[in-house]
This record gives structure tokens, sequence and C-alpha cells, in this order.
């Protein structure tokens, strides 16, 4: 099990990197929240006991740890909060350059600087 | 209030919502998270005042920066470590909108970036924290510490890595630098004092906490391999800020370059290490929120703030940077490392050279455009002042400064048996 879970969260973490390394903003995201899930994974298989749910009337034998179930719940609250919040940006990103390209964007500044470095020359 | 009661009474600790330890959350201030959470929320006062003065753009901000202030404030009190991720999420999270305000193309692009690049550390934290819980099958802070001993090393050294790698994410580190320069060259000053004088304090905070808190026997392992990080960051910080020309880049740089300081405090570790990196974090928030502050605006009061800024980053007196750089000083003397003593100096002199050129630059050279030799705003430059004087104040009478850093690094010191 335990192989199982490290071998899942490898190939989430790798994939999430690898997406990042994209240049197309969407794909960056998706990497995020590939990555964000490795790290929910992880929390996940630290959990200390395995059993059953720990609902109130406990059961006889083990129960599931219910601290990691808790700060896997947080923590997938706040992965999604992020998620949103950064489509919101790559969005805005969209519409005041008309592109979602890590190239485009670093054309446009590599321009800017060369305009800055002109105006430095003839001043 | 708070600040004066651990001074008196040591660290208060609070649990909350009436559970018993252990299962509610505890928070916990000891001096150095009042140190911090004091200096944040200083930052963030005067960075706020400053955008309100200079007319918000947009209603949202002050919110964002409140929101922000919120989360620091728990980070730094927080005794528990998952509870510090969320904080730290909070807090980023908040950073992450108000790096994107102003709404220009470049601001947005680099708001992506900055989020990118540190939401990874926080997943790597997250990883770390799992890894932590696992090890030692408790989530506060006293008791990690406690347990972490009988861990097997291997598996602590992984997780003191990551843990680094994370925090050396948000700070800028050497290896980890390459987002920060392109974020605070291209946001507002008052934003850019924001994330330099308040969010990076995440960094050193954690560092320090963790660091040598909770894994000192780690810190020491790792304390070659801190310092020579430390070397090649303050080298690297202060070459490129010389080689660059718009003022928000050089300082950019220089952030860099002046994270490096702490880093090598914090190696040579023990009280007086210790103190010093305290000592240095918080000095060097200051001057930074400074710089920042002042490279927005003209004005003869402001090129004397932002002189006060500049001495105050190279260490000469009487500003406080002074007795920053004195302390690292001291540390590395004591530890006898003659080399570490020299490099103290040659940054200190760099950086000398490369604010002056800037201000050289920006306040005597003749204006190339009319508009830009206006002085700004007579509120603004007040506060800008107002910001200059606390740091000469500072370093005039640095008793208290001292004395909270001292107590601070008593304070890791005592947590770490």
């Amino acid at each position: 099990m335990i192989v199982l879970f490290a071998a899942a969260i490898g190939i989430l973490f790798g994939a999430g990197t690898f997406l990042m390394l994209k240049t197309d903003l969407l794909r960056v995201v998706v990497g995020m929240v590939l990555i964000s899930h490795a790290a929910n994974l992880t929390l996940m298989a630290s959990g200390l006991t395995r059993g059953r749910a720990p609902i109130h009337p406990l059961p006889e034998e083990t129960v599931s740890d219910p601290v990691v179930q808790a700060l896997t719940l947080t923590a997938l609250v706040i992965g999604f909060a992020v998620t949103a919040l950064l489509l919101g940006i790559a969005y805005r990103v969209y519409t005041t350059h008309f592109a979602v390209d890590f190239d485009r964007l670093a054309a446009e500044e590599a321009r800017r600087e060369a305009e800055l470095e002109r105006e430095e020359v003839s001043v | 209030m708070l600040a004066a009661l651990v001074w008196t009474d040591g660290p208060r600790e609070l649990t909350t919502g009436g559970w018993p330890s252990g299962v509610g959350i505890t928070l916990r201030a000891d001096a150095l998270s009042v140190v911090f959470a004091l200096l944040t929320s200083g930052v963030l006062l005067v960075s706020l005042a400053h955008e309100v003065l200079d007319g918000v753009r947009s209603s949202r901000f002050p919110a964002l920066v409140l929101f922000m202030a919120t989360g620091l404030t728990g980070l730094f009190l927080t005794g528990d470590i998952f509870n510090f991720y969320v904080f730290f999420e909070l807090a980023m999270i908040a950073a992450y909108v108000i790096t994107g305000y102003g709404g220009e193309a470049r601001q947005l692009g680099a708001a992506f970036v900055f989020a990118v690049v540190n939401l990874f550390g926080s997943f790597l934290f997250l990883i770390a924290v799992a890894a932590i819980y696992h090890v030692t099958g408790t989530l506060e802070m006293e008791e990690v510490a406690a347990r972490i001993g009988d861990v097997e090393p291997g598996t602590v050294i992984l997780i003191a890595v990551t843990v680094f790698v994370a925090f050396g994410v948000k700070l800028g580190l050497f290896p980890f630098h390459f987002w920060l320069p392109l974020v605070y060259a291209s946001v507002r000053p008052a934003i850019a004092a924001i994330l330099s004088g308040a969010l990076a304090n995440i960094g050193t905070y954690g560092v320090l906490r963790f660091g040598a808190d909770i894994l000192p026997r780690e810190l020491e392992l790792g304390a070659p391999a801190l310092v020579t990080l430390g070397v090649v960051t303050i080298v690297y910080g202060a070459l490129q800020a010389m080689s660059r020309r718009t003022a928000s880049e050089v300082i950019a740089y220089s952030s860099i370059g002046q994270v490096g300081y702490v880093l090598i405090a914090l190696a040579i570790g023990g009280p007086v290490g210790y103190a010093a990196a305290v000592l240095y974090a918080v000095v060097n928030a200051v001057n930074k929120a400074l710089l920042f502050l002042a490279t927005g605006l003209r004005g003869w009061l402001v090129g004397a703030a932002f002189f006060v800024g500049a001495i105050s980053v190279a260490g000469i007196p009487p500003a406080a940077g002074f007795f920053g750089k004195l302390e690292v000083f001291r540390a590395a003397v004591e530890a006898d490392r003659v080399a570490l003593v020299a490099l103290v100096f040659v940054g200190g002199a760099l950086s000398v050279v490369y604010l002056l050129q800037i201000y050289q630059h920006d306040h005597w050279r003749p204006g190339s455009d009319g508009a830009s030799r206006e002085a700004s705003p007579l509120a603004l430059r007040a506060l800008t002042v107002a910001l200059a004087a606390l740091v000469v104040g500072l370093g005039l009478w640095p008793e208290p400064i001292l004395a909270a850093s001292r107590e601070a690094a008593d304070a890791l010191l005592r947590g770490a048996p």
C-alpha cells in the first residue's frame, strides 16, 4: 500500500512539474493542481493508523487516523481557492495580452526593456 | 499589548475553542513571534498609509492588506505546524492578489509567476508537514521539537531540506531567487515594500523557527551548506545590483543579497548568531520598506530619506543597519571565521557602491522628463521621512531592539534542549 501511495505521489508530482515547465499558462495551472494533489495524497498517506471510519460510537477495531483527514480536507479547500485564483489571474492575463503563452509575454517584456535602454542612451 | 505581557511573563499559550491541549489548536506567543508580529504590522501599516495617501486605485486594496496582516500575525503566533501552513496560505493568497493590483499587463504577468513559484514552495512545505506528522505523530511545534530527536537522522534531514527549500523560495535565496526581481521591479512601490518588508519575514521567521527551534541538530549539520549559500547569495545579489540601473531592480537584487547575511548569522548559530539573525532581519525589513517607498517619490526630503536607507543597508552609523552588520560581525568573530568577517565588509562596500549609484542617478541628475522632477505630495514625503527618522532613531538608541533580539534568541534556545 505504501509503495502504491509513493508511486502515485511520484507520478502526480512528476507530471505536475513537467506541466509547470511548459509555456502555456493553462498547463502551468493544471500542473499546479496536480502538485497540490500530490501534497494532499502525501498528507493522507502520512496517517498513523488505518481502519474503520472514526465516527463517534467508536467501533472495537482500530479506526483510521482522523487528524490527517481533517488536514487533507483543509488543504483541499485551500488548493481549490488557490486554483480558482490562478485561473482568474490567467484569464486577466489573457484579456490584457490576448495570449496565454509565456513566450509571448517574455517577448513583450524584452521589447519594453529595449525601449528603456534606448531612452537611457538618448539621455 | 501582548508584546508587553510576553516581555514580563514569558511565553503565553492559548488553546482555541476551549478544547484540551492536543485537540484544540494552540496559539503561542514567545519573544521571537512577538518581535516579528510587531515588525510586520508596522511595515504593513506604513505601506498602507503610503498607498492611501497616494490615492488608492481600488477599494479592495486596504481590505487585502488587512487580510494579509491577519495571515501574517497568525502565522507568527501559531504553535501548530499545520496552522502555520494555513495562515501562510492566507497571507500568500492576499499577496498574489495584491501583486496583480494596478492591473497593468506587466503586473499581471508578475503576479502569475509569483503565484506559481510560491505555490510550489507552499506545497513542498505541506509535504514536509505531512512527513513531520508521520515521523513524530504530532503537529505541535514544542512536541515535534521534543520528539524529533528520536527519529532516524536520514529522514529528518530530508524533511529539513524540504522545509529549507520551501522557505528559500519565499525568501528569494540564491538558487531560488529568479522570480524575485521580476516581481519587485514591476509592482508599485508600496506593494514592493509590503512584499519585501512584511511578506519576506515569513521566510526569515520560518527558517529561524524550524531551523533553530525544531530542527537544531540538522541546522548544525547543514551549517556549512548554509554559509556557502549565504556567501553566494550576498556576492551574487551585490554584483547583479551593481549592473542594474532602475532603482527598483537594484533594490530587488539588493534584498536577495541581504538575506545572505541572515543565513550566515543563522548558520553560525548559538545565542549570538541567532540574536544577530533576528536583529538583521528586523533592520533589513525596515530598510527595504523605506527604500522601496522612497523610490517612487521625488524631492530633496525624499532624497535624504533614501540616503538614510542606503547608508543603513551599507551599515554605516548612525543608521540602524550599522547594528545589524555589527551583530553579524560579532557572531562571525566569535566563531573565528575570518573569511566571513571579510565578506561582511566586502558586501557592505558593494552595497554602498550600488545604492549611491542609484541615489546619484535618481536624485542628482537633471531630470530627463520635467514631470518626474516635481516634488511628490507633502504627506507622502513626511511619511517617508518619518520612517527614515525611525531608522536613524534605532541606530542612535539601539538598546530596545538589541534586547528584543537577544530575548528572541533566548526563546529559541530554550525551545531547543
